[in-house]
């Protein structure tokens, strides 16, 4: 990625050092872009897991597929999604209930 | 702990993915983002924010952040004490990033993201895809959006339904009643009550079980 910063300020300078991005300015970028930290959430829910607990799905034929397919196949499948009933929606009511 | 208290949600299996794929992008120099919807916090999850968080954990993986970021934000610093992106600028910033190595995004619960919002996430996604041919993304969600999130990201989706298995709901049961606060109350009787009372319960659905308390955290 340091290459294609270097060519693209290339067009802009030729001169080939440049090296404006302070850790300070690093910081304010991200900020910047988002004020979500959804890094936080899955160390929330990575700590309420118990062990072996979906790890079947990894061993499915589709995840694996997936997961070593390549983008240039003209069959390849990009994105994965997963899907589930909720069930009857009774859970789901008192859910939405609750987080109000 | 009884019925009434019991809540699914499809959060944990969307978590082992991002772990496992965690673990091999440390090893192999490929990058993994992960954005985890919430009915709790819908609105604050609008698509900017959604798109702006993925960008983050990216480029935190990289060296130094990209010239097309790094201009973006030095014009856009200058109004406003930082103005934000729109959805177009934050899709036209991700192939520059996501094509230097194999990037892993995963998104859980986009059922629970609002509604408006999803199709235009949705819709977003299945750009990033088209010019970004390094990038993998895995969604979960409940079946009623599956239409959505086909005809939006087109032949490139593949849609894999995920049914309870009796062994995981066991296993996460007995994980939390032996975490049980109480033990002095709890015997073998009240625990084999307790399972068989969820079971009955439980139906077809891909989730676990968790309680509220864990739910809002």
């Amino acid at each position: 990625m340091s290459r294609a910063f270097a060519n693209n300020i290339d067009s802009f300078n030729h001169n080939n050092v440049i090296t404006f991005t302070a850790a300070d300015d690093e910081s304010k970028i991200l900020a910047w872009l988002s004020p979500l930290e959804p890094q936080v959430r899955h160390q929330d829910i990575r700590n309420q897991r118990v062990d072996s607990v979906g790890d079947w799905l990894l061993g499915t034929k589709e995840f694996r597929n997936w997961y070593n397919g390549c983008g240039k196949d003209e069959s390849d499948h990009a994105a994965l999604f997963c899907y589930g009933d909720a069930g009857v929606g009774k859970s789901y009511i008192r859910y939405e209930r609750s987080s109000v | 702990m009884n019925q009434a208290t019991l809540l699914l949600t499809g959060h944990d299996d969307s978590s082992v993915v991002v772990d496992h794929l965690c673990d091999r992008a440390i090893e192999n120099d490929m990058a993994v983002a992960c954005f985890y919807y919430d009915f709790a916090s819908r609105e604050a999850q609008s698509p900017t924010n959604m798109l702006g968080s993925l960008l983050k954990q990216l480029l935190s993986g990289l060296e130094a952040i990209p010239a097309e970021v790094w201009l973006k934000f030095q014009g856009q610093k200058k109004v406003i004490g930082g103005r934000g992106l729109l959805l177009p600028d934050f899709v036209k910033m991700f192939p520059a990033i996501l094509s230097s190595r194999r990037t892993f995004i995963c998104i859980d619960a986009l059922d629970e993201c609002i509604p408006k919002y999803r199709l235009q996430v949705l819709n977003a996604l299945g750009q990033i895809l088209q010019t970004s041919p390094n990038t993998r993304m895995f969604i979960t969600g409940r079946s009623h959006i599956r239409g959505a999130v086909e005809r939006e990201l087109g032949g490139r989706v593949i849609s894999l339904s995920i049914k309870p298995k009796d062994d995981d709901i066991v296993t996460y049961l007995r994980a939390r009643l032996r975490q049980d606060t109480t033990p002095e109350v709890m015997d073998s009787e009240l625990e084999d009550d307790i399972m068989n009372s969820i079971l009955e319960e439980i139906p077809e659905t891909y989730v676990t079980v968790r309680s509220p308390e864990t739910l809002h955290k």
